[in-house]
């Protein structure tokens, strides 16, 4: 197999032949270069030779666990990790994530989902430095580097802490964000698990942004993990 | 025998003698001032007082010692029993055949009246337990209140109904002050292993009554130690079997349990022993039900797996292997739309095999709520992304913008709101919106979905929520596990919260979930978080 320069490369951990078959020709049939491995040591030794763009890993394997997989890939590895969990499996989903997942996907999830949470990964991982600094959603504008936000020309008067939950889930525009990451990013290491006032910020913000904020569809929830900003 | 009433007349010989006595030192006074068939007369008086107090057998013995007492006294010779007037031979006789036939007569009548008032407090004691004993349900609480009742008719201090667990070793049900010790357990032990009542009194109308026979009466010598008090341990023998022992203790006053005691203290020990049997039998009968219902539920869930999951799957199968063949050539708008039924099927499949896994989750009780706040919006936000953006089109959603907050398991709430949804669109006809509304009324939330299906008979509603339970329009309706609304129901019942059908005009249901906020509010985040400075830019 040759490895071309330009070609995004993936690395896939699942233990079930099925999956990774199934990912395999959903993957290379969009022009992404595909790394197989059956199990955490296997895919930890690819990922160390061929250094891949995005990880697919998946958490209930026999052996070592996708948490084992994801805590020692963080040691050294800063791509996306992007975690693949069974229904019912929360408390592993979110443990996950604290260890440094950048999202998950629940099984079994339809191509476009996978597709468009690689892409919004991809996306993030290539632009750390410069952020997109300007994003339109149906008639609302926020722009990130005027800090303003406005609807159909009109601003929309936001507070500082309304604007700064707004400014980290746009820069992560389609990813998940923790709570526990939202907290720490807003009021610094010492914020605790005020849950509850952040809870009532967002509320707040949606009804300021959202078309209809008693249904969000730009600022979404994911129930027990975080927030999740959606740009079409 | 209640204390207080029956103090006179359990005390009758002594009241005898002494007011003999007593009256003989009063009348010595007044010797001589009256004539002496005058303090025959008093005599006679104080015969019919004791028979009227004391009863027939202090009555004779009083009637006799005023006859000595009269004689010795005060018939000439005085200090004498000697008499010196035939005359008073007759008189003496006189005397002795009144006096008995006073006390006899009015003493049968003292009798008449103790043993009427004993026998209507053991009706009204009887009456008062076996009404009881119809109502309780629990064990304990029966035993409670036999015990209460026997304590306060023998002035009893101790008592306790022992009954045997599973391997018949005797446990205390009940007890009272406190459990009794290891002599009192070993006696109780004894009495239900040889099926043999301790300390019933002997009584010539009662021979029915087990007392310790002769050949066995060693091992109970050692069990009690060869003291010799005054209690009782009576069997609570049943129709059936032997339910347990009665133990009643010693009465605060050490006198003996009298045959009357027995016997009132013999149908007490009866009504509790049928009551320990129907409780018994009762226990049996529910778990034979419970057991023919496990039963009929594991037999529905796996014609329910096998029908709902093999159904999809053999639909994907027939496509699949129709498209692999090569005696057709596919064109590719017909393969593509090959592949969306598919797609559908493979839905249908997820949803049922999901339906299956939470029903077995709950089954296990192993999905405990994680509660956390949530909005309304948000819920219903995570239920409706299950569905594809086609069927998103059709949910209409009206909800006001000032809902409170909920403390929630939004993952569950969701998934139950889903099964409604599912319900809603499997029985509306195609293209017909699913309305889902939300309003606080009081301390409550309510959340609803109406659909514009047939609607459901007033008789089915509270049906649909069981498992398995399919309406009688469910005939020619989509196919479904039958689990849905179940989870639905249950998942709503974790929460307290209730859930009920209702019909909406012009056609359809109205499916209604109210949850309650009241426990929730003193957690409720201030919603009101103020910040002086409002930013709106540069």
């Amino acid at each position: 197999m040759t490895i071309l320069a330009n070609q995004t490369r993936i690395l896939v951990i699942d233990d079930e032949e099925q999956i990774r078959r199934a990912l395999k020709s959903v993957l290379s049939a969009r022009k992404y270069q595909v790394l197989l491995a059956q199990q955490g040591q296997e895919g930890l030794e690819l990922a160390a030779e061929h250094t891949p763009d995005l990880i697919i890993l998946d958490l209930a394997m026999p052996g070592m666990t996708g948490l084992e997989v994801c805590q020692e890939l963080r040691t050294w590895f800063d791509g996306p990790i992007l975690i693949l969990s069974v229904h019912g499996t929360e408390a592993d989903k979110i443990a996950a994530l604290d260890l440094g997942a950048d999202d998950y996907l629940t099984k079994p999830f339809p191509t476009g989902e996978l597709l468009a949470r690689i892409r919004a990964l991809l996306r993030r991982a290539g632009s750390k430095l410069a952020p997109s600094p300007v994003v339109h959603l149906e008639g609302l504008e926020i722009n990130l580097t005027q800090r303003l936000v406005t609807r159909d020309g009109t601003p929309i008067a936001l507070t500082p802490t309304e604007y700064d939950i707004l400014a980290v889930l746009v820069q992560n525009a389609n990813c998940v964000v923790t709570t526990g990451l939202l907290l720490s990013r807003i009021w610094g290491g010492d914020a605790g698990d005020d849950t509850q006032s952040l809870r009532a910020h967002i509320s707040h913000l949606r009804k300021k942004i959202e078309v209809t904020p008693s249904i969000p569809r730009f600022l979404v929830t994911e129930p027990g993990v975080g927030f999740r900003f959606i740009v079409p | 025998m209640h204390p207080s009433y029956s103090r006179w007349y359990q005390h009758g010989y002594p009241i005898a003698v002494g007011s003999i006595l007593g009256a003989t030192l009063f009348f010595l006074l007044g010797r001589g001032v009256l004539p002496n068939g005058l303090w025959a007369l008093l005599y006679l008086l104080l015969v019919g007082v004791v028979a009227a107090v004391c009863g027939v057998r202090p009555a004779l013995v009083s009637a006799v010692l005023a006859f000595f007492a009269w004689d010795f006294f005060f018939l000439p010779p005085v200090h004498t029993l000697q008499v010196s007037d035939p005359r008073d031979w007759l008189s003496l006789t006189i005397f002795l055949v009144v006096g008995v036939t006073i006390g006899t007569l009015a003493g049968r009548m003292r009798e008449r009246e103790v043993l009427a008032k004993s026998r209507e407090l053991e009706a009204a004691v009887l009456n008062r337990l076996s009404a009881h004993l119809v109502s309780f349900t629990s064990s304990q609480a029966m035993a409670q209140t036999v015990l209460d009742e026997v304590a306060h008719l023998t002035a009893a201090a101790k008592a306790a109904i022992f009954v045997p667990d599973a391997t018949a070793e005797l446990q205390c049900l009940q007890a009272l002050p406190q459990k009794p010790g290891e002599r009192v357990a070993a006696l109780a032990q004894w009495a239900h292993r040889y099926k043999s009542a301790i300390g019933l009194p002997q009584s010539p109308e009662r021979e029915d009554h087990h007392v310790i026979p002769r050949a066995i009466s060693k091992p109970y010598q050692q069990v009690s130690g060869g003291t010799d008090r005054q209690e009782l341990y009576l069997l609570l023998q049943s129709s059936t079997q032997l339910e347990g022992v009665l133990y009643i203790g010693e009465r605060a006053d050490k006198h003996p349990y009298t045959p009357d005691d027995a016997g009132l203290l013999l149908s007490i020990a009866n009504l509790v022993a049928a009551f320990l049997e129907r409780q018994r039998l009762q226990t049996a009968a529910y778990r034979s039900d419970a057991l023919v219902e496990a039963d009929r539920l594991k037999s529905t869930l796996i014609s329910s797996v096998s029908h709902e999951l093999k159904t999809p799957l053999a639909a994907v199968t027939a496509t699949v292997t129709s498209m692999l063949e090569d005696d057709v050539e596919w064109d590719v708008p017909t393969m593509r739309q090959e592949l969306r039924s598919i797609h559908g099927d493979l839905e249908r499949l997820h949803g049922n095999i999901s339906a299956l896994l939470d029903f077995a989750r709950l089954e296990a009780d192993a999905w405990h709520p994680q509660c956390a706040w949530y909005e309304v919006g948000e819920v219903l936000g995570s239920a409706l992304s299950a569905f594809p953006q086609s069927l998103q089109q059709r949910f209409l959603c009206t909800l006001p913008d000032d809902l409170p907050l909920l403390y929630v398991d939004c993952l569950q709430l969701a998934r139950a709101l889903q099964h409604i949804l599912e319900n809603a669109l499997a029985y509306s006809p195609p293209e017909a919106p699913i309305r889902i509304g939300a309003a606080r009324v009081g301390n409550y939330q309510r959340i609803w979905v109406d659909d514009s299906g047939p609607g459901i008979p007033q008789q089915e509603r509270a049906r649909v929520f069981e498992k398995f339970y399919r309406g009688s329009s469910a005939q020619q309706s989509p196919s479904g596990t039958g689990l849905g609304l179940a989870i639905t129901a249950e998942i709503i019942r974790f929460h307290h919260g209730t859930i009920w059908v209702e019909d909406v005009r012009p056609r359809g249901s109205r499916f209604m979930i109210t949850l309650p906020l009241t426990a929730q509010r003193q957690e409720q985040p201030d919603d009101d978080i103020s910040e002086p400075d409002t930013h709106s830019g540069h």
